[in-house]
């Protein structure tokens, strides 16, 4: 979910990404590509290639991404590998840069006859490096391209390793509503969503799945992603006085909703605000620890889920990284699930190479830190995403019900208790 | 009806603070001739110097400014020795653009290296506050934030209509060759001038980092928005700065109140083709050009 709230923010720094792609050529010419991991390997090693954005605008998610595959590499290893072959990881940076993607996936599939490919970050990259890898007849087993755009290329050797396609991150909230008795549930909604592929449809889609249940639609905008200040907006749909609010949005105009809510002094029954309220760190920090109590978004992830392997991750990831599980940024856990899929084609088949892998997760469920995965023929994923809600001040999986850790509060708003 | 008032409100307060932004964006083109686009970047560079003295030391973001002013006067006086000053006198306007956009570049690059790309935020204790008058809600931040940046325009008004230094400064303005025959040193001005540009950045970056969350690519949006503000005030004219601020403002809220916010920034645009085809300096890039 964590690739949309970069997404947007890109086309407006071509320019910054231009000069780190010439940055990274020049490297690359020089002979000093900014490269690590895997070099010339044995038989006996199982060599993982990846595009990874360690530098430019998704430099965050990239290395949340590159600690994900290097704890994987490190747990499998000590394990003793994959089918007895020790995993090296060729991880190469692509400067977030889909061109400069493309060039690495060739370079290491052509120059460097990696065994394997793992995808890179974010939809923009996926894309053009899915049409190189299939030419190739690798498997694309990648975790963070989930755009619409990414599946309608009908690519056999695709698997996106998250619940569901991203546009579908609010049906789980649309689930949770429709499914509480008729008389507890909203009257009206309202739907102010970010001009974005990865916010607008999302929303969308939850309004026509609550317009055809009779939840009537009082407010439904789109707001520019120039859009700094969200009162406005917000000054209209309070005098709409919705029940309900289901917010497409990224990260910073989550908060600015929110803000602006406290600050208009209106709330709510229920708010659910596709992005930006799932990060465990920032939301919190934006609009302060009290004021996310009751708040509704979406995620795969979270420490304490029931998923497959996620306790021995979080513990992982912790002795290898610090910090606390609560500060594992999701990229990370769908990075290592990616490994994951590896490992278990491996153990069912004993064998690991592309065409098993492609022809092998096409059929039947597999356990992954995300849930258990499956895909449709063009690799989107049938499951669907986890429902979360701030509730004493942390992330809390409350829908559905047999993967929540919690059931959901229905108290006010923190801000409209007051 | 309620709507309407409770639009406008958010909309004047939040012109008022981007007036401080523009302020300082008019200045420096009125001494120097130079459309300044590092001006977001300084403003965000200030935000992010208001944030750091606010986790790291507690420091009020109101009370930065003392701190945050200075620095910024000085950054802002050293970029224009360093990097404008060394440009043609015939070359200037056109080369100031590349080397301005340059250098908000480079500001950017060392705040993502600095700071990461991540969101920030200044929370203060009173960050949710709002004052209930009549049924209206107004947010004590953007209060706070209006006032202060009416005060510091007054100061700047002050400190060009007052002082000997203002009275340099238009006169570089008016006429740079006529003021150095009088012995104003018309260097020194435009780097004074410039840093007092980065200096009001500094002020308004505080009050843009408690009022919105930014990171360092939130420049982009910011310096659009500032150079249609001045435009539409009249390059060089503070008061136009501020009256074009108040429109912008005004435009945009009760246009996404009232109607939808997808339009809301292109009817402010819409408003300033219109006032160009009329007035293409500007509302007071005529009769105030050269006054500031």
């Amino acid at each position: 979910m964590l690739e949309c709230n970069r997404m947007h923010k890109h086309g407006r720094i071509a320019l910054r990404r231009a000069a780190a792609i010439l940055a990274v050529s020049a490297l690359a010419l020089a002979g000093c590509g900014n490269s690590h991991g895997a070099g010339a390997q044995s038989p006996s090693t199982l060599t993982i290639g990846i595009s990874l954005s360690l530098t430019g605008d998704f430099a965050d998610p990239g290395k949340a991404a590159e600690r994900g595959y290097q704890l994987w590499q490190d747990t499998v290893n000590a394990k003793g590998g994959v089918l007895g072959r020790k995993v090296a990881l060729k991880i190469v940076d692509d400067a977030s840069s889909p061109d400069q993607a493309v060039t690495n996936y060739q370079n290491l599939i052509n120059r460097d006859h990696v065994d394997l490919v793992f995808g890179p970050f974010s939809s923009l990259l996926t894309i053009p490096s899915s049409v190189v890898v299939n030419r190739y007849r690798y498997a694309f087993i990648e975790p963070a391209g989930g755009g619409p755009a990414v599946f309608s290329q009908h690519l056999h050797n695709l698997f996106f390793v998250q619940p569901a396609p991203t546009v579908q991150g609010g049906m789980v909230f649309a689930d949770y509503i429709l499914s509480l008795p008729a008389d507890q549930r909203p009257k009206t909604a309202a739907y102010p969503s970010l001009d974005d592929p990865f916010a607008s449809p999302i929303a969308d889609a939850v309004r026509q799945r609550f317009e055809a249940a009779g939840i009537r639609t009082v407010y439904n905008a789109i707001y520019p992603a120039e859009t700094t200040d969200l009162t406005p907006v917000i000054t209209k749909v309070a005098a709409a006085d919705p029940d309900v609010v289901v917010a497409g949005t990224q990260s910073e105009d989550a908060y600015g909703d929110v803000r602006a809510m406290i600050q208009l002094k209106w709330a709510p029954k229920w708010l659910y605000l596709s992005n930006g309220a799932n990060s465990p760190v920032d939301f919190p920090n934006a609009v302060g620890l009290k004021n996310t109590e009751g708040i509704f978004s979406s995620g795969d992830w979270f420490p304490g889920s029931t998923a497959s392997g996620s306790d021995a991750f979080a513990a992982a990831y912790v002795k290898k990284y610090g910090g606390t599980p609560d500060q594992i940024d999701s990229t990370s856990a769908e990075a290592y699930s990616c490994g994951m899929l590896v490992e278990e084609v491996a153990a069912k088949t004993g064998k690991i190479d592309n065409a098993t892998i492609i022809s092998t997760l096409h059929s039947g469920a597999w356990p992954t830190l995300e849930g258990d995965l499956s895909w449709d023929s063009d690799g989107a994923p049938q499951g669907s995403y986890l429902l979360e809600q701030w509730i004493g001040g942390t992330l809390q999986a409350v829908y559905p019900t047999d993967r929540a850790k919690h059931t959901p509060v229905t108290e006010p708003l923190a801000w409209a208790a007051e | 009806m309620h709507t309407v008032i409770q639009a406008l409100i958010v909309g004047v307060l939040t012109g008022g603070v981007y007036a401080l932004m523009a302020s300082g964006q008019t200045l420096i083109f009125g001494i120097m001739k130079v459309v300044n686009l590092a001006q977001g970047a300084l403003v965000i560079a200030g935000a992010y110097l208001s944030y750091s003295l606010f986790t790291s030391f507690g420091l009020d973001p109101f009370l930065s400014i003392l701190v945050t002013t200075p620095v910024l006067f000085g950054a802002g006086a050293g970029l224009q020795l360093l990097f404008l000053r060394p440009l043609r006198e015939q070359d200037r306007q056109e080369l100031s653009l590349l080397v301005t956009f340059a250098i908000a570049l480079g500001i950017e690059g060392v705040l993502s290296v600095t700071y990461k790309t991540t969101y920030r935020t200044i929370r203060t204790g009173y960050a949710d506050d709002s004052y209930t008058v009549d049924g209206y809600q107004i947010s004590a931040v953007r209060l706070y934030a209006f006032i202060l940046s009416i005060a510091m325009l007054a100061l700047l008004y002050a400190l060009l209509e007052r002082t000997r230094f203002g009275r340099a400064i238009r006169a570089t303005v008016q006429n740079p060759e006529s003021a150095q025959l009088l012995g104003v040193n018309a260097r020194s001005v435009a780097a004074v001038g410039f840093g007092i540009g980065a200096a009001t950045a500094a002020a308004a970056g505080a009050v843009y980092g408690i009022l919105y969350s930014f990171n360092s690519g939130s420049h982009y949006d910011l310096i659009s928005r500032l150079l249609s503000i001045v435009i539409l005030g009249g390059l060089g004219s503070i008061g136009g700065s501020i009256v074009g601020a108040m429109v912008m403002g005004v435009v945009a809220s009760l246009v996404a109140a009232l109607g939808t916010p997808i339009w809301s920034d292109f009817s402010f645009f819409a408003v300033l083709l219109a006032v160009l085809l009329i007035r293409p300096r500007g509302l007071f890039g005529a009769s105030l050009r050269g006054a500031l």
